[in-house]
């Protein structure tokens, strides 16, 4: 980022940073609201907060009638997002690995055919799935939710890695492969080390995606055993009886931390799949 | 060779399995789903044959001599009623005629079977002869049969003589689970509900795009590139929080700042105005939000992709412009722009496909309101399939409108690889063993 353009003399910084923080009002303003409520007692009409409290907290400690725990409900997060990331990791690595290295059978056709799923409406598969779970009586369990999602991610992983192993010089497994290596040791220890920036953007992009996933448990894993955060929240909008925004938005920066803790560890990692950059 | 061949198979599996099993295969299940009239009434396995009240109705239109027969109770002779008749406890030898003589004859009324009971050796009194005939009710209004041949042959034993044709209709409208059908592609093609849907979901792609997605994403991507590094980070960070943040937290900050205990109310309530729920209070105000909403996500990809695409001109390029006195609009105009060709086309391309798709935003914000102003093709489909108002939800008909999606999604999803140069992409693998 430092080596950019340096804007020239004649240019003036200050016209454009004051249109950009006015058009990013919006963002900010929720943001720090965010964080503001959730520790302030704030009279209805008032804009300013007029003092401090923890009490919207509260929701840490005890559990709401009605409604799901909410270290039941985190732990379930946790593993939903978890699971969907390993099984994306795993299957797209090895999946990458073959259609940018070896020559496997309608290679052109998956790679393709990868491309043209990324495309598809998740909401078909959301019907399809959530009759079929009905018929066979498997709804309501997480198993379910994770191998879907893991499902959706793959078509983007797969892509990425290949484009992280189409990056990586050929002679690395060459060398291997005259010490006397078999194919898969190469790519286990040799060619895998190389990719790390690729599966840290994926392992990151993925775990962050699951975390926030709400359509797909909402429809196939709604019960309060397998709840996770996002369908939580959802429930805590929709309930009029236990208004409470300001609990609500506790609720949202709770389930908030651990994305911006995330971010703001790794963000050049999750930069190579946010801007598209899965060229190679 | 043959041992890369066959690792590049055993690796790639895993991969092929999930996809099929939890991608392609409810794909193609929902292209089967679309063409039924599943719905919660007709269930999901099959049903059972139930000459019900409002198959009646159906029948009458077609046939009314048969339904009127069918709705009429008859009176059959029957072991279950002789047993019953013993039951009562009357004179025994009226059960014993009963089975002799008239085992197995159906009465079509009433009156008929009580002037057979009068006639029995017995001579039953007024009162005894209602109270036999009861048991000898056989009405098939309400009773469930658990395949075609049972009605049948249920049918056939009280007396009802049909055509094999009569059955068959008769079969058809009494079903009570669902069927095969082309109905749902007929009702989205005339309905004029789908047609607003697919208006507003134009409208709604159009909008996000050209203003957020590709518009307001190259401004960014222009304001900060001119930026010193750190106000430039700072600023491509915040506009990233909307796509790092669960879409249930930033639709609640969107709701906090719009709804009638919101900022933006608490604000103008200032200035004197009463509070309003301004995301919700007319179908201007609810598109204006919806597609901030799903913008501010968008804004940030291209702006991304932009980016990088600027960092990649030649700064060369740059420092003779300034040197010839270009201002920065045209630095912009002749330098900047025609080199955003490729990058502009991409993330119009890859946006179209997304926001097609995506209805999570609006579902969260205003699920499809007020009215059904902002109700998009696949929140349509989500809502017709597995969240209605009206309690019935009619898979097939959703898978219809979903599948509609797939078509839109895969054809232009082709269009763009050929747009892309696939073949580039799919350059021979580099090592061969």
């Amino acid at each position: 980022m430092a080596e950019r353009s340096q804007p020239s003399a004649n240019y003036r910084n200050w016209p454009v940073l004051t249109a950009l923080t006015i058009v990013s009002l919006p963002l900010l303003l929720m943001y720090v609201y965010l964080f503001l409520d959730t520790v302030t007692v704030k009279q209805p009409d008032a804009l300013l907060p007029s003092g401090l409290t923890l009490n919207h907290w509260r929701f840490l400690w005890q559990t709401t009638a009605g409604k799901a725990n909410i270290w039941q409900v985190t732990v379930n997060t946790l593993l939903f997002s978890a699971c969907t990331t390993s099984l994306v990791l795993i299957v797209s690595s090895m999946a990458g690995y073959v259609l940018s290295r070896l020559n496997v059978p309608a290679r052109g056709f998956f790679l393709a055919g990868v491309m043209v799923l990324h495309a598809f409406p998740s909401v078909t598969l959301i019907i399809a799935i959530f009759i079929v779970l009905q018929m066979i009586g498997l709804y309501n369990s997480l198993i379910g939710v994770i191998l879907v999602k893991a499902a959706i991610d793959l078509p983007l992983g797969i892509w990425l890695m290949k484009g992280f192993y189409d990056t990586v010089p050929w002679e690395i497994e060459m060398a291997g492969v005259v010490d006397g290596a078999s194919r898969f040791r190469v790519w286990r220890s040799l060619v895998l080390p190389q990719v790390k920036p690729g599966i840290m953007a994926l392992g990151l992009f993925s775990f962050l995606s699951g975390w926030g996933e709400f359509i797909l448990p909402q429809v196939l894993a709604p019960g309060n055993q397998v709840q996770v955060l996002s369908v939580y929240l959802a429930g805590f909008l929709a309930d009029d009886n236990n208004y409470d925004f300001n609990m609500f938005k506790a609720v949202g920066l709770f389930y908030l931390m651990p994305v911006l803790i995330a971010y703001a560890l790794f963000n050049k990692y999750l930069m190579n799949i946010y801007g598209g950059g899965s060229k190679g | 060779m043959k041992s890369s061949r066959k690792l590049g198979l055993v690796m790639i599996a895993p991969a092929a399995i999930m996809i099929i099993l939890f991608f392609l295969l409810p794909v193609v299940l929902t292209a089967v789903f679309s063409m039924t009239n599943m719905t919660t009434a007709t269930g999901i396995s099959g049903g059972v044959y139930q000459i019900a009240p409002n198959s009646l109705i159906t029948l009458k239109s077609t046939m009314p001599d048969i339904a009127a027969e069918l709705a009429e109770p008859r009176y059959a002779i029957d072991e279950a009623g002789l047993k019953a008749v013993e039951g009562l406890g009357l004179a025994p030898g009226i059960a014993a005629e009963l089975r002799a003589k008239h085992a197995g004859e159906v009465f079509p009324t009433r009156r008929e079977a009580e002037r057979m009971i009068k006639d029995l050796a017995e001579r039953p009194s007024t009162r005894d002869v209602k109270q036999i005939s009861e048991q000898f009710n056989r009405s098939v209004v309400n009773t469930r049969f658990d395949s075609k041949e049972e009605l049948f042959s249920a049918l056939d034993t009280l007396g009802l003589k049909l055509t094999p044709e009569q059955k068959e209709t008769v079969a058809q409208a009494t079903y009570t689970g669902w069927t095969w059908t082309t109905d749902n592609f007929s009702r989205i093609a005339s309905s004029p509900d789908m047609a607003r849907v697919l208006l507003n979901t134009a409208l709604y792609v159009a909008l996000v795009l050209t203003l957020f997605n590709v518009g307001y994403a190259l401004l960014l991507a222009i304001w900060t590139h001119y930026m010193p590094p750190t106000p430039a980070s700072i600023f491509r960070g915040i506009w990233l929080l909307p796509r790092i943040t669960p879409v249930v937290i930033y639709v609640m900050l969107w709701k906090w700042l719009a709804w009638d205990t919101g900022f933006i109310s608490v604000l103008m309530g200032k200035f004197g105005y009463p509070p309003k729920n301004y995301l919700l209070d007319t179908a201007y105000h609810a598109w204006f939000f919806v597609v901030l909403i799903n913008g501010f996500i968008g804004a940030s990809m291209g702006m991304l992709v932009f980016s990088s695409a600027m960092k990649a001109i030649p700064k060369s390029q740059f420092y003779a412009s300034e040197v010839d006195g270009a201002s920065r609009w045209q630095q912009i105009r002749y330098i900047i722009l025609p080199q955003m060709r490729w990058p502009i086309l991409f993330v119009t391309c890859y946006q179209t496909l997304s926001l097609l798709a995506s209805f999570n935003e609006i579902l969260l914000a205003t699920n499809g309101g007020p009215g059904n102003a902002t109700e998009v093709w696949a929140l349509s489909a989500y809502h017709t399939a597995l969240r209605n108002y009206a309690g019935n939800l009619e898979y097939g008909l959703g898978a219809a409108m979903a599948l509609v999606l797939v078509v839109i999604g895969v054809t232009l999803s082709l269009l763009y690889l050929r747009v892309f140069n696939y073949g580039t992409l799919v350059a021979k693998p580099l090592i061969e063993d």
